[in-house]
This record gives structure tokens, C-alpha cells and sequence, in this order.
């Protein structure tokens, strides 16, 4: 398995906000700030079992993982959520638990390729 | 990489980015200022309402809607939208997933404009937002276009209303142009003697207000006013800061910058000015500029109205002099052709004149007589004023006076009686002060009730406002007839007396010369007597 991160996306990025790479790292700050808080959000819906209470935060981080290239993340949360909406999720923890470390994934590919320019 | 400044001939508009994830907003306030746009943004629908609604914030454009947020969801705000007068036109754009197609059919169903896929590409987004301002900026239009006929016909209507109310057709012209120019203060200065001095106003602080109201304005090239009067046409300044000329200080107390003047003025006379400022530099726009010259028109009317009122009030107030106030007014009103022509009406005539008067003026000294008359006329005069009695003549020492006409008056007989009353006791007063240096005078009174055909009697160069019929002359007989401080009235004018009949008794059948039979008469006592009586 490659990186969690789709280059081509990141370079798509870069591109459609005018090549402007410190844009983009205040961009992917957000990202990690933000989705550090969605996936507490989703992990403690799950501990409690509130599977409702699951949609919105699969919902948020599907959207910008998806934006930043973290394709195989957002697809996790495409499910999640789509379960979650038809309240067909059997084991809410262990979701959580794979969403949450494919964010860190994420989020130490995005840091790592940072830190390697 | 895109160009970032999109299509050139698309103005920017402002967009409120309602996402509850700052990641969306982030990217999505970029690629809205990389097109040209000014992004806002709401990170519920909550928050996204209370801005929409603010009237302290500038107006939103488009709305980018996101679907599922916390608070309000994106339903929830397509549903508010809908339901408000105000907000209903704002175009929506719906941001959702490529699998979230049954949401976007939902969001269009509620009153969306289009979507926007969660995967942005700048070009889409460029494209849509055009396609929505183009549409926001079409309804803006027609709703100015509304609005700018409806603030029209209200100034017309006010004008055609009161169209001879200065104030109120200044008032109406400044207050619509405020609006319709998007000025933030209107003022009308109207010329008075050499000067011009505010005589309306609208918007501004009090303070800028209060400034105002106290200049007077030379025309001259250090102030908008000024400048406008003294050339005579219509004169813009784009920023006052840059205008070497301009030095009037009003712009430090109302921080104006853009300021439009024009001229209130009819058949090439300036009448006044009327001034519209922005407190930002933002040039008036030609439409704006024609809207305003329209309601200086409007207001060039009026000030023609009030003066061409105040002459006709003028040439009245002369013409009371000489004649009675009925008649003056009669002279200048739109009937008063008419009347004067000659008609018929019931009236009631007093004549007065003096027992004695003959020997008095063979005896005393002509400036005696002089003076008594002056003091007999000017007491008299003021019973007829207070009586709203219409006085035909002067002539020595009688008088005629009309009641009932040209101004309609119920009650003219008791009227006439009860003037008649008073002058009888006014007059008491001035003949014993003349009884004192040895003179007798007393009054004589007759009035009498019936058609008469009243009118303009004379010739060309001397006319008199006068009539003709049997009451006239049976009011003179009746004052003939009557013995000294006598009032006499003839049996038509007691019939008329409604409630006031108990103070006049039957004073038998008189023969009088030109009547061909003896004619009943009753003698009105004192009004005091007659309220003992009842």
C-alpha cells in the first residue's frame, strides 16, 4: 500500500489556490487541527454507542480528507456515515478506532511530506 | 494554474460561505478571492440568519449552503430563506457530495439555485456564482426599477396633495432622493433674500443636521451650494479632499466625501439647491444624478406654488385694506368671477346711521367731526370684523353692512342683531363723551331679511361690491324710522331670529316710503333684557 495521501490531489490543490504553498500548509494546519477534534467527536459518539451522533463528524471529515488527497480516509468516513445514516453500524468502536488511525496516517504523511521540502 | 481574476466583465459580488468545517471555509474563501469575490463566512445556519439580517452588515450576493451542519442544518436555512420576504430572492448554492445526489434534489426542491460538488474545481465555481449574481442582479435591478417608480409616484402624489405646502413637497423630494441616490444625507437649500438657508433635510446625524441648519450660503466656489448657485448647473465632487476650492467645513462635521449638488430652479431662476453627500468617495452614477435632477423639479414646483401663494396672499392682504375681508377673498378666488357677475340670495342688511348728525357737523369744528368719525368708523369696523359682517359702505355717518354673502352664513338674521346690539352699546359709550362737550348723538338702526341680487355695481376704474333688492331698502327705511339708539328689524328678519326672537317685541305697523302697505315691525331691546325674558 502506497501513502495515505494522493499526490495528484495535493498537487491539484496547490494549483487551484494559485500555487501559493504557504496557503496550503495553513490549509493542512486546519486540517489536522480540525479533524484531531472530529475524529474525539466520533470516537465518543462510538464509546457511548450514539451511532446517530456519528453522521456529522464522518460527514466533516470525509469532505476535507477528501480535499487534501487522504482518499482511503475519506472513503472510511464515505461508509461510516452512509451507515451511520441508516443506523446499520455494528460495531461503532472499532469504526471509530479505523478512522482514527488512518487519520494519523494521514496526518504523518501530510507532516512528513512537509518536513521533507 | 487559474487565472485568478475570472471573467473580467463580471463584477464581484459577496458570498457567505455557510460551512460548519473551517477547512471548507478556508478553501473556499481562496478560490471566491481568486475569482474576484469577496468571501464572508458562517459556521451554522444559526450564524449565517443573524448576518443575512443584519442591517449594519453589507448585503450578501449568493449564499454557499453546506448540508449537515450542527444548530440549523442546511434545510433548516433553505426553510428560513423561504419564509422571509426579505431573503427569499438570495440565490443558494448547495455544496454536497457526488453521493449525496437525493440532498441536492431535496436542497432544489426547498428553493435552491444549484449545487457545487464537495471536490471543488475553481472553474465550476467560478461559473455557478456568475450564473447566481447574474440572476440576484437582475432581481436587484427590478426591484430598484420598483422601487424608484413607487418613491416617484409617492413624491407625485404628495406634490398633487399639497401641491401648495412648501415644506411638505421639500420634505418628500429630499427624503426619496436620499433614498433612491443611496446618498447618505440630502439637504434642500432654498434661496432667501441673497442667501441660501437649509428648508429640508434627510438622513445625517443631528449634529451634521443641526451644523447645517444654521449656514446661510453665498453662491461661490468653496462649497457644493454655493458653486451650484453661482454657475447654475448641476455639479459633482467626486472627493471633497481633492477639490482645492472646496473649503466649507461641514465635510469635517459630517466626515462627507462625494458630494452631488443640483439646482432647484424654474425658467432659468435658481430658487435653491438641493444637495446630496456620501460619506465614503463613491461617485454618483448617471441614473442617480437623473433621478436626482428629477426631484429637484419636483421641488422647483413647489417653491413656484408657495411663492406664487404668498403674492396672491399678498395682493389680499392689500386688497383688505380697501375692501372688506369677504370681498377681498371673494376677489381672489377661484369663484369669485362668478359671484361678482351678480346672484341671488337671501340676505340679511343693517343699516346704521346717526340721529343729529346734521346739526353736529354744522356746529362743531370740522376736525371734530373728522375725529368722531375716525372713532365712530374704526368701532363699528371692529363689530363688523368680529361679526364676519361684509361691509358694503361708508358714507358720513352711515353704514351698511350684509350678512349671508359672498360667504354662506347660517344665522345671518341673528347675526345682523346681535352686531346691531353691540354697536348700540359701544356707542352708548362715545355719546356720553360727546354729551359732555355739549353734543347729542345717537344711533339708529334697521335691518331687514330678504333676496337681494348681489354683485359688482359701478363702472370700469370704479366698482363696488354692492346689491340691489327690497331688504336693502328696508333696512335703510327701518334705520330712518327708528327712534334715537332704536334698533328696528323687519318681521322677516324676527322670524328668523332662532332662540333670540325674546328680545324683540312688536313695535306696530309702519308706513314707509316705497312700500305700498304698512309693514309690522318689532324693536330689539338689550340682549341682557332678553336673557332675563327667557
Amino acid at each position: 500500500m502506497g501513502s495515505p495521501i494522493d499526490a495528484a490531489t495535493m498537487a491539484n490543490l496547490l494549483d487551484i489556490t494559485g500555487g501559493d504553498q504557504g496557503f496550503v500548509d495553513e490549509l493542512v494546519d486546519t486540517y489536522v487541527a480540525e479533524g484531531e477534534r472530529i475524529v474525539g467527536e466520533l470516537v465518543t459518539a462510538a464509546e457511548a454507542g450514539a451511532v446517530a451522533d456519528m453522521v456529522r463528524p464522518a460527514h466533516s471529515l470525509k469532505s476535507s480528507s477528501l480535499n487534501v488527497g487522504a482518499l482511503a480516509l475519506g472513503e472510511l468516513c464515505r461508509r461510516l456515515e452512509q451507515d451511520a445514516l441508516d443506523g446499520a453500524v455494528d460495531a461503532p468502536v472499532a469504526r471509530a478506532t479505523e478512522v482514527n488511525h488512518a487519520f494519523d496516517a494521514a496526518r504523518a504523511a501530510l507532516l512528513d511530506e512537509r518536513a521533507s521540502r | 494554474m487559474t487565472p485568478p481574476a475570472g471573467d473580467a466583465t463580471m463584477r464581484p459580488g459577496r458570498v457567505l460561505i455557510v460551512d460548519d468545517t473551517q477547512f471548507n471555509r478556508q478553501l473556499l474563501g481562496r478560490l471566491l478571492q481568486g475569482i474576484g469575490h469577496e468571501p464572508v463566512e458562517a459556521s451554522d445556519g444559526r450564524q449565517a440568519l443573524d448576518r443575512l439580517r443584519d442591517p449594519e452588515q453589507p448585503p450578501i450576493d449568493v449564499i454557499l449552503l453546506d448540508i449537515v451542519m450542527p444548530e440549523m442544518d442546511g434545510y433548516d436555512v433553505l426553510a428560513a430563506l423561504r419564509d422571509d420576504a426579505a431573503l427569499r430572492h438570495l440565490p443558494v448554492i448547495v455544496i454536497s457530495g457526488v453521493d449525496e445526489l437525493d440532498s441536492v434534489v431535496r436542497c432544489l426542491e426547498m428553493g435552491a439555485a444549484d449545487y457545487l460538488p464537495r471536490t471543488v474545481d475553481p472553474a465550476i465555481l467560478e461559473a455557478r456564482i456568475a450564473s447566481s449574481l447574474a440572476r440576484k442582479r437582475l432581481h436587484d435591478a427590478e426591484r430598484e426599477a420598483v422601487d424608484r417608480q413607487a418613491a416617484t409616484n409617492e413624491v407625485l402624489a404628495i406634490m398633487s396633495r399639497s401641491a401648495f405646502d412648501l415644506q411638505v413637497v421639500l420634505d418628500a423630494s429630499v427624503r426619496a432622493a436620499v433614498r433612491l441616490c443611496r446618498a447618505d444625507y440630502g439637504v434642500a437649500y432654498v434661496l432667501e433674500g441673497d442667501a441660501y438657508r437649509v428648508a429640508a433635510s434627510a438622513g445625517g446625524t443631528d449634529e451634521l443636521d443641526r451644523w447645517e441648519r444654521e449656514l446661510t450660503i453665498k453662491p461661490g466656489r468653496d462649497s457644493v451650494v454655493g458653486r451650484v448657485a453661482l454657475l447654475g448647473e448641476a455639479i459633482q465632487i467626486e472627493d471633497v479632499q481633492d477639490d482645492r476650492e472646496y473649503v466649507a467645513s461641514g465635510q469635517q462635521v459630517g466626515g462627507y466625501r462625494t458630494i452631488f449638488g443640483v439646482p432647484i430652479e424654474q425658467d432659468g431662476t435658481i430658487s435653491g439647491v438641493l444637495a446630496l453627500t456620501r460619506s465614503e468617495v463613491r461617485a454618483f452614477a448617471d441614473a442617480e444624478k437623473a433621478l436626482a435632477i428629477g426631484f429637484a423639479e419636483q421641488a422647483a414646483i413647489g417653491v413656484a406654488n408657495a411663492r406664487l401663494l404668498e403674492t396672491i396672499d399678498r395682493q389680499r392682504g392689500q386688497l383688505a385694506r380697501f375692501l372688506s375681508p369677504q370681498v377681498a377673498q371673494l376677489v381672489s378666488s377661484p369663484e369669485g368671477e362668478a359671484l361678482l357677475a351678480g346672484h341671488r340670495r337671501e340676505i340679511t342688511a343693517m343699516f346704521c346711521d346717526l340721529r343729529n348728525f346734521t346739526t353736529f357737523s354744522e356746529t362743531a369744528e370740522p376736525e371734530e367731526v373728522l375725529g368722531f368719525l375716525r372713532r365712530y368708523h374704526a368701532m363699528v369696523g371692529a363689530l363688523v370684523v368680529e361679526h364676519e359682517g361684509t361691509l358694503e359702505h361708508f358714507a358720513g355717518d352711515g353704514i351698511m353692512v350684509f350678512f349671508n354673502d359672498p360667504a354662506p352664513q347660517e344665522d345671518h338674521a341673528g347675526r345682523a342683531v346681535r352686531m346691531a346690539v353691540a354697536i348700540r352699546e359701544r356707542f352708548a359709550e362715545v355719546s356720553d363723551e360727546w354729551r359732555r362737550r355739549g353734543h347729542i348723538l345717537q344711533v339708529g338702526i334697521g335691518i331687514a331679511t330678504g333676496y337681494a341680487t348681489m354683485g359688482r355695481i359701478g363702472f370700469e376704474g370704479r366698482y363696488d361690491y354692492g346689491g340691489v333688492g327690497n331688504a336693502i331698502i328696508l333696512a335703510s327705511r327701518l334705520s330712518g324710522e327708528a327712534e334715537p339708539n332704536e334698533i328696528l328689524i323687519s318681521q322677516r328678519t324676527f322670524a328668523a331670529l332662532d332662540g333670540d326672537q325674546a328680545s324683540a317685541e312688536p313695535a306696530g305697523e309702519r308706513a314707509l316710503k316705497g312700500f305700498s302697505r304698512p309693514l309690522l315691525v318689532y324693536s330689539v331691546g338689550s340682549m341682557a333684557r332678553a336673557a332675563e325674558a327667557s
